[in-house]
């Protein structure tokens, strides 16, 4: 019976961005939610859960605002959370998730099984998944679209590549980043919410952690992206092409 | 004074946004069209335990606050109003009575498989010719040894056609005036009790309804609900919870056609510029929002007196009053915006419009509304 740990991010929801005067991103009245593939990660440690028994414990990292994603995650059907809110860690950059992640994992949960969203709905950087993994010195496996634990305690997975698909075996414990193709995740019902308020929220404080490290990314600007028709016409012949890459150069899309 | 919902009613109510985005926006314009009732979406809506929302565990409700409800009913209507409907009479009115009135036994028999969405109500008391004027009701209860005897004509009653659970309202001492109508929970299939055909309407066409025929039927005594004689004031205190419910409703339509104006307003482009640019859209797009806005906090403060268990029957008048015609204004508005567009089947302000009317009349007219009003405050 696989002891599963689910990891979320709680980010704004992209529906709620509009788009200031000057193409800046306003921010002002977002709302958030689970990114969307975390959803994924979710479920799929809950039917698990279903199928194999074990326990589902989902874990987060942000703001202390966050919590109300911690309830919403246990409304979905896992029945802990251990959630490390502080204001600091708002913005945190992978590495530094990954590090905070692993030592929660390290130090307080048991665990064969850990699954993370591919990449998050708003940076979509795909890089905690592997981090972290790293970070608990077990094997990853990125892109899957299906995954089994077979009776031998092995788990199977199906890889979603560029050219096909690839299968998978690994023994537990392991990590795996899952696509949204693997499962549609539940919407859960009002006695879901009710109840996800009564179960155990495990709350790490930042000073009990080690020492994040400093960021290393530093990010210079944010703007909406604009559409412009300029309604010139290209061929596919040689020379159109090349006139195409032309006018691609003289716009500074391409150099 | 706080004007912000608590995470778990933020929760539940995107929930429901997400619920009726996948299941209910994709089929409202078919189920409009056909007058289609969608079993599967009830079935769905019952698994998420949506049609007992504030009616306790024990009975088979989600145990939460009427509020809660509330935005459930609103959500849903923003996607259709007519499911939207359904579920509000439903819950605020049907299960609302059994729960209020009912006996244990009664209870567990029918409000149970309501509030779990098994079985469907209904809310059976206006007659042919007494809509405003209840007290113009002709339907008869007498009682002959175990058991009433109904005979009488009903008609409008919504889910009439698929319902499950009526609460019937006729009279035991018709002499007795307002102490003398009683109400009674009568299960699909009883003798003597039939529903017509579904009524062809103008806007919340999903929603089945129907006349209902009682002839010689009975109904044994253990199905009277509450006191002999109590029906009237029963009935009443349905109307309070239930219009709560439609005022939701209302505002579900309006979010809508907020929603559709903005959308098209920004997009549909004339004389060189998105009509939006235009003052004389973007002001009833401004009337548009700041009505919502006035009509939502209506309606939640009503549901809100429910829930503290206080007396809230002048401010259900209220919001329902404001936020139907509200309803009922910017529709004609988000057509007016749409132009030709908007007057076409498929174009989602057309069926709106239409939803929209209905909110002014049913569970009391607006003028009904303002006697309630009026008589509350000029007492």
């Amino acid at each position: 019976m696989p002891n599963i740990i689910a990891c979320c991010k709680w980010v704004i929801d992209e529906a709620y961005i509009r788009k200031g005067p000057a193409g800046a991103l306003d921010f002002s009245t977002v709302d958030y939610k689970i990114s969307d593939y975390d959803r994924n990660a979710i479920e799929e440690a809950v039917c698990l859960k279903g199928l194999h028994g074990g326990s589902v414990t989902v874990l987060t990292a942000g703001a202390p605002e966050a919590a109300k994603g911690v309830k919403d995650a246990l409304s979905r059907g896992a029945e802990q959370a251990f959630f490390a809110g502080d204001p600091s860690f708002n913005q945190l950059e992978s590495s530094q998730t990954a590090a905070i992640l692993g030592e929660i994992i390290r130090s307080r949960i048991p665990y064969d099984l850990v699954i993370c969203g591919e990449g998050s709905s708003d940076q979509y950087a795909q890089q905690v998944g592997p981090r972290l993994a790293e970070n608990l010195g077990i094997p990853c496996i990125s892109y899957v679209q299906k995954l089994t634990i077979g009776e031998d305690g092995r788990i199977l997975a199906e890889r979603r590549v560029e050219e096909g698909v690839e299968v998978v075996e690994a023994p537990l414990p392991v990590l795996v980043t899952v696509l949204p193709e693997i499962n549609t995740p539940r919407i859960p019902g009002v006695r879901d919410t009710l109840t996800a308020s009564k179960k155990p929220v495990v709350a790490i404080k930042k000073e009990e952690l080690p020492p994040v490290g400093a960021a290393r990314l530093q990010t210079m600007g944010m703007t909406a992206t604009r559409m412009e028709r300029n309604c010139e016409k290209f061929a596919a012949t040689p020379e159109e092409v090349a006139r195409f890459v032309g006018a691609l150069q003289k716009l500074g899309v391409i150099s | 004074m706080e004007f912000k919902l608590t995470e778990e009613q933020e929760l539940i109510r995107k929930n429901m946004r997400e619920f009726a985005d996948k299941y209910v926006e994709p089929i409202a314009g078919e189920i409009d069209e056909n007058s289609r009732h969608p079993a599967e979406v009830f079935k769905r809506l019952a698994e998420g335990d949506w049609m007992g929302i504030p009616i306790p565990v024990e009975y088979g409700g989600a145990g939460a606050d009427y509020l809660i409800h509330i935005l459930a009913v609103e959500e849903l209507s923003r996607s259709c109003a007519s499911t939207g409907f359904t579920v509000s009479i439903h819950v605020g009115i049907a299960c609302m009575l059994v729960l209020l009135n009912g006996t244990e036994e009664q209870k567990q028999q029918y409000l149970l498989p309501m509030a779990k969405g098994d079985k469907l109500g209904a809310f059976v008391l206006t007659e042919p010719g007494a809509g405003t004027d209840v007290m113009a009701a002709t339907t008869t209860a007498v009682l002959d040894g175990d058991a009433y005897v109904l005979n009488g004509t009903k008609t409008f009653t919504s889910n009439g056609p698929t319902g499950d659970t009526y609460m019937v309202f006729a009279w035991t001492d018709k002499a007795a005036g307002r102490k003398g109508m009683s109400c009674f929970i009568i299960p699909k299939g009883t003798a003597g009790m039939s529903a017509g055909t579904h009524f062809q309407k103008m806007g919340l066409r999903s929603s089945q309804t129907s006349e209902m025929v009682f002839k010689d039927c009975r109904v044994p005594k253990a199905n009277l609900l509450g006191k002999e004689g109590a029906g009237l004031v029963m009935a009443m205190a349905g109307f309070d919870h239930g219009r709560v419910g439609i005022a939701a409703q209302s505002l579900g339509i309006l979010q809508a056609a907020l929603d559709e104006s903005i959308r098209y307003a920004k997009e549909r482009v004339q004389f060189g510029n998105p009509i939006a640019r235009n003052q004389a859209i973007s002001w009833m797009i401004a009337d548009m929002a700041t009505e919502l806005s006035a009509a939502r906090f209506l309606t939640y403060h009503a549901s809100w007196l429910k829930d503290q268990q206080r007396v809230f029957s002048k401010e259900a008048a209220m919001a329902k009053l404001y936020a139907s015609e509200a309803a009922m204004r910017h529709t004609i508005k988000a057509v007016q915006i749409h132009g030709g567009y908007g007057y076409c089947k498929g174009a989602k302000v057309e069926r709106l419009m239409r939803d929209a009317k209905i909110t002014e009349i049913y569970e009391g007219t607006s003028e009904a509304q303002r006697m309630v009003i009026s008589g509350n405050v000029l007492r």
